[in-house]
């Protein structure tokens, strides 16, 4: 008997059809309640003349300790109410998902303590000297704790790095015009699926001429050409993967995303590439939707100080056009495909299977509609602005707010990152598979760059201006 | 064991063989949570066959469907 055997008794773990109570058992449809609640509650207090501003505290820029002494002694009670606030919505969703509030609430409080010293470092004005960029930070830290000093498992309650990332791509959606996203939308997503396809064609072909089994070649190429795990996940189980198979795509996909976390935004600024074009190279070259914005706000921060032309939200707007709205969506189709091609060329009755175009839906990954919605709401709602006013008053008391609660969910999800990785626990991945995922590794970034940085420079340069 | 149960309802998701809760995923299968989880939409109703150690839909089926029982055979796992 192993571990797993003991904590998960016999015939009481395989889970009824969700239906509707997809609503409340899945994670993507929390992270659309939480994260469209926080931008209704703002704008009802926007629309009677207040604002959400106390409780979105953020670390002000500090030049010394004194400085940042008298900023948390100032604002304590604030940042109180903030850990209150994310303590009391992150519970209810979590345990409506099924984990303990026991567990999760000591865990949640060691995230938020480590995130307040992060996001107030990233706020040291040298921090960008010494290159303290508040996600690599966080990350590093993360890994440190958890690979290094070494953390009971339990803690993982509080460590949701999807539930967070989701949060903070639905509250994203509040601060990028939806009419951005009308207008660069096609480009980001031809840009994305030129890359995917290729991508997951040379993984499959290399996987495939390397011998290994068509369904882990599929679910390492889906891997690397749509979104990193997840894509590995779903795609092994619609074309009814080895057991084995989706270990070793999970341990190839988070060695590389954690590699491109340190290497793309730093290789992006040696090249002077302006911030909206380093976003989309990091949308088409990053697997995974946390990972890829940990380097796209990392992109971001370097170009807020200067470092690189443009503005920081035109890496995170570009990388999330690119990343989520041009790949993303996408793997309910990949899904439903690669289930067809499973079924009826490589193995016709194992699996008793006959794939329904109904998985494009459920599969479909449904924190994207958040997302829309919030940009949407916000969009309307602003739209009788002129630019002058929508500068002056809806930016600090609406938009800025939930930006900066943004901000948090990410730091929240970076950490986690970290904190979840233990590279000794990972499944061994073996070479050829590892060659395969490279190879289209490799193939991603080139051609991610060519369109990124060549073929629709001007695209991305002018994103947001 | 075969069953006889009608081949509607012979779908992994009624077998005994067929483990699809998230938690039990995240166990099984190390790193998931580090940049996803098995709570995420796209993940559907898919899990892990004990018997014939594959990942599937829960809506696959195969000649080696049983219904759960008060007694299973020991070891399988």
């Amino acid at each position: 008997m192993t571990n797993i055997d003991t904590e998960f008794p016999r015939e009481s773990i395989a889970a009824p059809p969700l239906r509707w109570r997809e609503l409340w058992l899945k994670e993507d449809w929390w992270a659309i309640w939480l994260g469209l609640g926080i931008v209704v509650v703002a704008y009802v207090f926007f629309a009677n003349g207040a604002s959400i501003r106390w409780i979105a505290v953020t670390p002000a820029k500090w030049s010394t300790l004194s400085q940042l002494g008298a900023h948390f002694a100032a604002n304590y009670v604030r940042y109180i109410a903030q850990f209150v606030a994310w303590l009391a919505v992150f519970s209810i969703a979590l345990t409506a998902l099924g984990h303990k509030a026991r567990e999760f609430i000591p865990s949640f409080i060691v995230l938020y303590v480590l995130s307040v010293i992060i996001f107030a470092l990233g706020q040291w004005d040298k921090a960008n000297t010494y290159n303290l960029e508040p996600p690599l930070v966080a990350l590093v830290l993360g890994l440190l704790l958890s690979n290094v000093v070494g953390l009971p498992r339990w803690l993982d309650a509080g460590f949701r790095v999807e539930f967070y990332i989701k949060t903070g791509i639905v509250l994203l959606g509040a601060t990028l015009p939806f009419t951005l996203i009308i207008w660069a939308g096609p480009v980001a997503i031809l840009q994305a699926s030129i890359v995917s396809i290729v991508t997951f064609q040379v993984i499959y072909w290399v996987g495939v001429k390397l011998g290994l089994d068509r369904r882990l070649a599929a679910t390492l190429g889906a891997g690397g050409a749509v979104c990193g795990v997840s894509a590995a996940i779903a795609i092994s189980g619609a074309v009814g993967g080895k057991k084995e198979d989706a270990p070793i795509a999970i341990t190839v996909v988070i060695i590389w995303a954690i590699a491109m976390i340190f290497v793309l935004p730093f290789v992006a600024q040696y090249l002077h590439l302006p911030a909206g074009v380093g976003g989309a190279w990091i949308g088409t070259s990053e697997f995974a939707d946390a990972a890829g914005f940990a380097a796209a706000q990392t992109y971001g921060n370097i170009a807020s100080s200067g470092a690189v032309a443009g503005t920081s939200d035109q890496s995170v707007f570009a990388y999330t056009l690119v990343k989520v709205v041009g790949r993303d969506v996408w793997i309910g189709i990949w899904a439903f495909v690669l289930a067809i091609i499973a079924t009826t060329q490589w193995e016709r009755t194992e699996t008793g299977r006959k794939p329904e175009a109904a998985e494009i839906w459920w599969r479909f990954p449904k924190f994207v509609i958040g997302f829309l919605v919030a940009s949407l709401i916000i969009t309307l709602v602003t739209t009788s602005y002129s630019l002058a006013d929508f500068n002056k008053s809806v930016v600090p008391t609406l938009v800025a707010p939930i930006k900066d609660l943004r901000t948090w969910a990410f730091i929240f999800c970076f950490l986690s990152i970290g904190l979840t990785t233990r590279f000794r626990e990972l499944a061994g991945a073996g070479k050829k598979p590892f060659l395969a995922f490279s190879a289209g590794a490799v193939v991603n970034v080139i051609i991610g760059f060519i369109l990124s940085a060549i073929v629709f420079a001007a695209h991305w340069e002018n994103l947001v201006r | 064991m075969r069953d006889e149960t009608p081949q509607a309802q012979r779908q992994c998701r009624e077998c005994r063989h067929f483990r699809n809760d998230a938690k039990y995923l995240e166990t099984a299968f190390m790193g998931l949570t580090s940049l996803s989880s098995g709570y995420g939409s796209v993940r559907s109703d898919d899990g892990i066959c004990v018997r014939h150690d594959r990942y599937l839909s829960a809506r696959s089926s195969c000649p080696d469907f049983s219904l759960p029982a008060a007694h299973v055979d020991a070891g399988e796992i």
